[in-house]
């Protein structure tokens, strides 16, 4: 579709070489001279209240450097347990030490005594009153409780009426709901549009189910990794594995209370993030802190089992769900009521139980959502964060109302999708995007319109919606005398995105490829940049490195018009050299003399510089189709077919992008087929890749990507972010085509073969 | 701890090593040596970031103590590129895009070359089944798939 010549085509990226090679440094490559290895202490127990810590046998450990608890956070802030711990694996203190195996050792030499308390795993269980309490006594009012009592506020503040009778009667009926005050409540949060209870009533079919998301985790393959130094000037150096690491900076300062111009942190080569790469305290405080005290480098590195029991994955939720329309396929009305677990902390994206609404046009929604406490470690986001969970309750949903009005599973979606210039909830109206478009190319791609399956064979579709989020970002471009651009900025690179500025700035300055090249700075040198996560680094950086682009262009054309005697508007930049478009014979001059002439001139070298901060993003939308066969006696599921499309707004680079929907989809695939956390009566009982089973290539056939081009206004040649929205319709997806080929309707992920077999003994009921 | 005499053949070089006997192949590898190419993903022999191939076979260089590795030829991903030119393996997942963050593909790379130099014959399926000890968070394996597929036509054709 372009005529573009760098940006549109699928390009090695600028990282291949060291990638493929071993020469990329992560972050537990980083080995400065005289390093120490750290190790955290961790919780034994779920819940328990700490009695004491000794740590008197662990210093007599030869090669023991320091080790520090609580005591040892000047400011105070949480980094360490001290009167009471709340899950398993909540660190207490750490150790460092010359090596690895002796800082494990000085770590087991660590005494705690421990007054172990009642656990709580379950949301369910945690919001009643019979349930250990992890932070007080507060309790918060489920859905009808909130209604009732703001109807009795309403009355109460009427001076006009006397009304004590009918509130009276509310106060009665607000008794029938005791079991909606709910406690062990993080957070909460409510939306509605419309009459839900009047759009059930005028359906004609109205499906309510309660659907069951596990706690998973992002499993980005490198674990969390920190490497800090502390010089005796107090300046701190952090080589980081992070998505962003202007926002660890700024949270080692404020954990630690330290200004940030002390505090340098190097963003090393990221081995995966997914949203969980985010955390501050997870080991780069607890690395700068036994820098501190030991005067030494400091490494604290995580294990696998530390990632499972105190990395912060994705969370896990209970949704009841239910949906109303008429029988010729209108969506009426929606309401859900979710309860996500949070862990010890709040912060679980709750925010997204949203998403139920999807892409259409629903007149009626009421959602109540709540963050619950449990004894598991904190979540963060992962991939989407919270859609893929909301949009498999409403996915799975939209199936069984188009199954029992009886019409196509695809055309039923397709009719009740959203339009451009449809008012859109949250306020303004739908923009332009390829909701339709996407949804029929992946329906096309994958055979659906003439479909077949044989016995126990089934057929699943389903579409996932998200919008690229957008940040500040500052980016540097140099020409130099040999025709070359040098880009630089601060963004961490996800997979590809250095790829796609780059390409971006060889389109503008129409300088080769590969005679561009991109450095990163660390947070001294490079100008601030949002973290690398919410699908916004292309958007973002895409845009900031275009103005970087054009900005270095104006000084080109400005140059050249001073040295070939001419105007600027006779000028053309192509094929990296500024031609007299007018000249007769031709004339020009090469971006390396420009470069080299720039150095003596009064405004000097060739530096472009990009900043930018927000335009409203577009909505994308990813849909999915899947062609399974279940076997009946062992219950195992097969892929055979798994097809992915997405709108993309414009691909940057396609093999990038293509590479962002397999990944995606195969992560959504594993989230609903093998994924769980799983808790006992003491916390996470599987906290390794024997028993949390990822995915390997033996697991699935190859996943077909379909890339949709629908532009959007903002974005860098209209590309959109790409890397969230492949993982969010996949779940649902899985489960339709299992409802498709044996009749069970799975309400509880993952579908396990054991779930199946259940289910297809009491002829489908109970999965 | 008491230390070991160990000598290793790395990439072609030898190393006379004096290293503890709890020490793994993968810590030798990359805390003695300095070879941190190869990389831990789980320390369990789950994930296969940590593949050598040692005396011709892809091991999980975590799950192997260095004190036993004595003698033997090891190969690692630093070298596998020989005068400058990458391996057909390392050009294959470049030209395909078979990775994306990075870390598991030292492990993928030489995984792939011990099953190709055993046998490059595979079917898609066969190779999908022999790569089930690595793991790859970021693609999905179809590109990983496309790139040794790839490497082995090349590999094919060209002995």
């Amino acid at each position: 579709m372009s005529d573009y010549s760098v940006v549109g085509k699928k390009l090695p990226r600028v990282d291949a070489v060291e990638k493929v090679t071993g020469a990329a440094q992560y972050g537990a490559d980083v080995h400065p001279a005289g390093m120490l290895y750290g190790k955290i202490v961790r919780s034994k127990h779920a819940h328990a209240k700490i009695l004491s810590i000794d740590t008197s046998e662990a210093e007599k450990l030869p090669g023991v450097r320091a080790i520090i608890t609580q005591d040892d956070v000047p400011s105070g802030r949480r980094v360490f347990a001290t009167d009471k711990v709340l899950y398993l694996g909540e660190p207490l203190a750490a150790v460092a030490a010359t090596d690895a195996d002796v800082a494990e050792e000085a770590a087991e030499l660590i005494k705690i005594e421990y007054e172990v308390l009642p656990v709580v795993q379950d949301v369910m269980e945690s919001i009643k009153s019979s349930a250990p309490r992890l932070h007080g006594d507060e309790t918060k009012d489920g859905p009808n409780r909130r209604d009732i009592n703001a109807k009795i506020k309403e009355l109460s503040s009427d001076q006009e009426d006397d009304n004590s009778d009918t509130i009276r009667k509310l106060k009665a009926e607000l008794e029938q709901y005791s079991d909606e005050v709910y406690y062990n409540i993080s957070a909460e949060t409510h939306n509605e549009a419309g009459d839900v209870e009047k759009g059930f009533a005028e359906s004609d079919v109205v499906v309510e189910d309660t659907y069951v998301i596990p706690r998973v985790h992002q499993t980005y393959m490198e674990p969390h990794v920190s490497v800090a130094s502390a010089d005796s000037s107090g300046k701190i150096t952090v080589w980081a594995s992070t998505q962003g690491p202007f926002a660890i900076r700024s949270g080692i300062a404020g954990t630690l209370g330290i200004p940030l111009t002390q505090i340098n942190v190097i963003g090393t080569t990221m081995g995966g993030g997914f949203g969980g790469r985010f955390g501050v305290i997870i080991t780069h405080v607890p690395a700068v802190l036994l820098s501190q005290k030991s005067g030494r480098p400091v490494r604290v590195q995580m294990t696998r089992e530390e990632e499972f029991l105190d990395g912060r994955p994705a969370p896990g939720c209970v949704i009841k769900i239910k949906t109303g329309a008429t029988k010729d396929g209108h969506i009426l009305a929606r309401q859900a009521l979710a309860f996500w677990d949070s862990g010890s902390v709040s912060g679980a994206s709750i925010g997204s139980t949203i998403r139920v609404r999807g892409v259409y046009k629903i007149p009626n929604i009421k959602i109540d959502a709540y963050g619950v406490h449990t004894n598991k470690s904190g979540t963060a986001a992962y991939r989407a964060p919270g859609a893929p969970q909301a949009i498999f309750a409403g996915e799975s949903q939209l199936d069984d109302i188009a199954e029992q009005i009886g019409m196509d599973p695809v055309k039923f979606r397709l009719m009740n999708m959203r339009e451009e210039g449809d008012a859109v909830p949250a306020g303004g109206s739908e923009p332009k995007v390829g909701y339709k478009e996407t949804l029929e190319a992946v329906a096309d791609a994958a055979g659906w319109w003439d479909r077949e399956a044989d016995d126990n064979q089934g057929w699943g579709v389903a579409i996932g919606d998200w919008t690229n989020g957008c940040g500040p970002g500052g980016v540097y471009v140099s020409v130099h005398e040999d025709g070359s651009a040098r880009i630089f900025h601060g963004s961490m690179d996800i997979t590809g995105t250095d790829t796609a500025i780059t390409q971006i700035i060889a389109e503008i300055l129409t300088v080769p490829y590969e005679n561009v090249t991109i450095r990163r700075g660390d947070t001294d040198s490079a100008p601030y940049s949002t973290g690398s996560g919410g699908s916004v680094v292309t958007f973002t950086m895409g845009n900031t490195a275009k103005l970087a682009a054009e900005d270095a262009r104006r000084r080109i054309l400005e140059l050249a018009a001073e040295r070939l005697n001419t105007n600027e508007d006779n000028l053309e930049l192509k094929d990296g050299a500024v031609h007299i478009v007018t000249a007769d014979p031709p004339k020009s001059i090469s971006l390396g003399e420009l470069a080299a002439y720039s150095l003596s001139t009064t405004g000097g070298p060739i530096v472009g510089k990009g900043s930018f901060a927000r335009q409203p993003s577009t909505p994308a939308l990813a849909a999915q189709i899947a062609k399974v066969e279940v076997d009946p006696d062992t219950g195992r599921t097969r892929v055979l077919k798994l097809v992915a499309s997405q709108d993309v707004g414009f691909a940057i680079n396609p093999m990038a992008v293509e590479g962002q929907i397999e990944g995606g989809t195969v992560q959504g695939y594993a989230w609903a087929m093998m994924e769980e956390m799983q808790y006992g009566d003491n916390g996470n009982i599987n906290p390794g890749f024997v028993d949390y089973r990822v995915p390997t290539s033996a697991d699935l056939p190859t996943v077909e990507s379909v890339i949709v081009e629908v532009p959007a206004p903002n974005g860098p040649y209209g590309a959109k972010g790409v890397g969230e929205p492949p993982i969010t319709p996949t779940l649902a997806t899985m489960a339709n085509a299992v409802k498709d080929a044996v009749g069970i309707r799975v309400t509880e992920l993952p579908i396990k073969p054991e779930k199946v077999v259940e289910a297809l003994k009491n002829n489908g009921h109970g999965a | 701890m008491a230390k070991h005499p160990v000598s290793l053949k790395v990439n072609g070089d030898e190393h006379d090593l004096l290293i503890e006997p709890r020490k793994t192949l993968l810590a030798v590898l990359r805390d003695t040596i300095g070879l941190t190419g190869t990389k831990e993903g789980c320390s369990t022999g789950d994930c296969g970031a940590c593949t050598v191939i040692v005396d011709g076979k892809a091991v999980t260089s975590c799950m192997v103590l260095g004190v036993t590795a004595s003698g033997k030829e090891i190969t690692t991903i630093e070298g596998l590129a020989s005068d400058g030119e990458l391996h057909p393996i390392q050009q294959a997942f470049i030209d395909t895009g078979g990775y994306q963050c990075g870390f598991c593909t030292p492990g993928f790379i030489m995984a792939s070359k011990a099953l190709v130099d055993e046998n490059p014959d595979r079917t898609e399926e066969e190779f999908r089944f022999a790569l089930g000890g690595n793991i790859c968070r970021c693609t999905g394996y179809t590109k990983i798939l496309e790139a040794v597929l790839q490497a082995a036509e090349e590999i094919r054709t060209n002995s």
